[in-house]
């Protein structure tokens, strides 16, 4: 077993008779960026959701460092290193740019002057340090993402698991999360899950995919082999055979 | 005229603390800590009851037992009650105040009890030839100066900022890994810390507790947070001192006829209410909560 990776192994989760992951098992190591697809009804959002602790798995473990993460509280994961950022964004609409990403390192115990170092290196490495006092309702959606992604990273996480970053993002914007993923994989050197329905954005962020279908893990290779993959292409076709 | 502006700004600053203190611990909690009255009452008992100590003392000491009783009251009561229903909270909450009412009234008597706080800030004073009292100098002056020291504390540190952020979506905010008990039990503490310099300014003015000496400002402060908007600290400020201004403004215009003040401050707090429902600070309400 890698010691240093965030490993999922054999993770099983039905809800009533429809079985929705089937004994998935993935391994993201120290500064890996991997992309997490699938189709609608896939099991990701699930899966995710087990990841960071928000539900609880029917079988299987989830460790990091080898540390079992099972039963721990999505908080408590975040102080052992694993941070999400939200589909929705859930930023605090009324408090400042700089002050969402400050609480990323506060809510982990960290000083405000800690804080508050972190949230200005981490918003310069984003790019987008002149946001830091503006109410985060007045940006853009496009910024907003880039503010969950900060806020998420301020925590100083091991591993980042990120929920569809590019939806909403119109064709300038996708670009511009693509290089602060690349930023953030550079200077923090975190490894992030992102789970995607822009199969481009994978391809060009990613060094690695899996692919999940109805529950199951189809494919974990590279992200241009994944394109050619037939199952892939199957599932994607909706296609899928039933498991 | 002049004392009659400066009535209404100090009436308006009381209420403002009294709204303020209800809204901390409703932004962590979505909690109507009705019991907040008794806070005030326990602070006023202890203010007559250690007059034969130095001022500063006796609000040290004010303080220090209003704190504890704001946080016997979470840890005893509403901790247990962490994931019910508003409503049962808020029942929780009237049940609690009841029960304090009649525990001061078996520990200190049915009968007020009276002692002059302070003998110093109750007079008159004489300037520009105007007469003017002290108390309401006094009662703007500590409103403005707790004002600006919450506002410090809300918006400079580290703990305000966790209390903005759980004030608005307490969800996310323990997502992040804050605290929540640590927090609502700050909240706490710091409601306390503010009733007691509610009640400071109060006995000055009325010097005769009774049990239920913290109800009647309880019930308006409420008010004051409904028309501020319920889940912001800034529009619970505001909305205690509109409060305060209105009935004091009442009071002066009616004369004798202000037996009526309370009708028109609630037909004025109903025109607001349907004008802005949400408060005039607030988008909307928000159901969340522990």
């Amino acid at each position: 077993m890698n010691k240093k990776a965030f490993q999922a192994d054999q993770v099983s989760k039905s809800f009533g008779a429809l079985r929705v992951l089937d004994n998935v098992s993935i391994t993201i190591n120290p500064g890996e960026v991997v992309g997490l697809l699938g189709p609608n009804g896939a099991g990701k959002s699930t899966f995710i959701n087990i990841l960071a602790g928000y539900e609880r798995q029917d079988g299987g473990t989830v460790t990091i460092d080898g540390h079992p993460l099972d039963g721990l509280s999505p908080s408590a994961r975040a102080k052992l290193g694993v941070a999400r950022t939200f589909q929705s964004g859930r930023l605090f609409s009324k408090l400042t740019v700089a002050e969402n990403v400050a609480l990323g390192a506060i809510g982990l115990g960290n000083s405000a002057k800690v804080a508050k170092e972190r949230t200005q290196s981490i918003l310069e490495i984003l790019g987008i340090e002149k946001l830091s006092p503006y109410q985060a309702e007045s940006i853009s959606h496009g910024n907003a993402r880039l503010v969950g992604l900060a806020r998420a990273v301020a925590a100083h996480p091991e591993y980042l698991i990120m929920d569809e970053p590019a939806a909403g993002l119109n064709e300038d914007e996708a670009p511009r999360l693509i290089h602060a993923l690349e930023s953030v994989t550079k200077n923090i050197g975190c490894g992030m899950l992102l789970v995607e329905h822009n199969v481009k954005l994978v391809t060009d962020a990613c060094s690695r995919v899996i692919v999940l279908a109805t529950g199951t893990l189809i494919f974990d290779g590279d992200p241009h082999e994944a394109l050619k993959h037939e199952e892939v292409k199957s599932a994607y076709l909706g296609n899928a055979g039933v498991h | 005229m002049i004392q009659s502006i400066l009535d209404a700004i100090s009436l308006g600053g009381l209420y403002s603390l009294a709204a303020l203190g209800l809204g901390l611990v409703f932004g962590v909690m979505r909690l109507v800590n009705f019991a907040h009255g008794e806070l005030i009452t326990i602070a006023a008992y202890t203010l007559v009851l250690t007059t034969q100590f130095p001022l500063l003392l006796s609000l040290v000491l004010t303080i220090f037992v209003t704190a504890l009783v704001a946080l016997i009251m979470e840890f005893a009561i509403y901790r247990r009650l962490r994931g019910v229903s508003p409503a049962i909270m808020l029942v929780a909450s009237f049940g609690l105040s009841t029960v304090l009412q009649r525990v001061y009234e078996f520990t200190f008597g049915a009968l007020p009890k009276s002692a002059v706080v302070a003998p110093s800030l109750s007079g008159v004073v004489k300037f520009a030839g105007l007469s003017i009292t002290i108390s309401s100098v006094l009662t703007i002056i500590l409103a403005v100066v707790i004002l600006l020291a919450m506002g410090y504390l809300v918006e400079r540190t580290s703990l305000g900022l966790q209390l903005r952020a759980a004030s608005a979506d307490f969800r996310t905010a323990r997502l992040l890994g804050v605290r929540s008990n640590r927090l609502i039990t700050a909240a706490f503490v710091l409601s306390g810390v503010l009733a007691s310099f509610v009640a400071f300014i109060l006995v000055i003015q009325n010097p005769v507790v009774n049990p239920y000496y913290g109800l009647n400002i309880t019930i308006l402060a409420l008010v004051g947070i409904v028309i501020g908007g319920i889940s912001s600290l800034r529009g619970a400020a505001l909305g205690g001192f509109i409060v305060g201004v209105i009935l004091s403004g009442l009071n002066t215009l009616l004369g004798n006829g202000r037996v009526y003040s309370y009708t028109w401050l609630f037909i004025t707090v109903l025109i607001i209410l349907l004008v802005r429902p949400g408060g005039l600070l607030s988008k909307g309400s928000e159901l969340e909560r522990v």
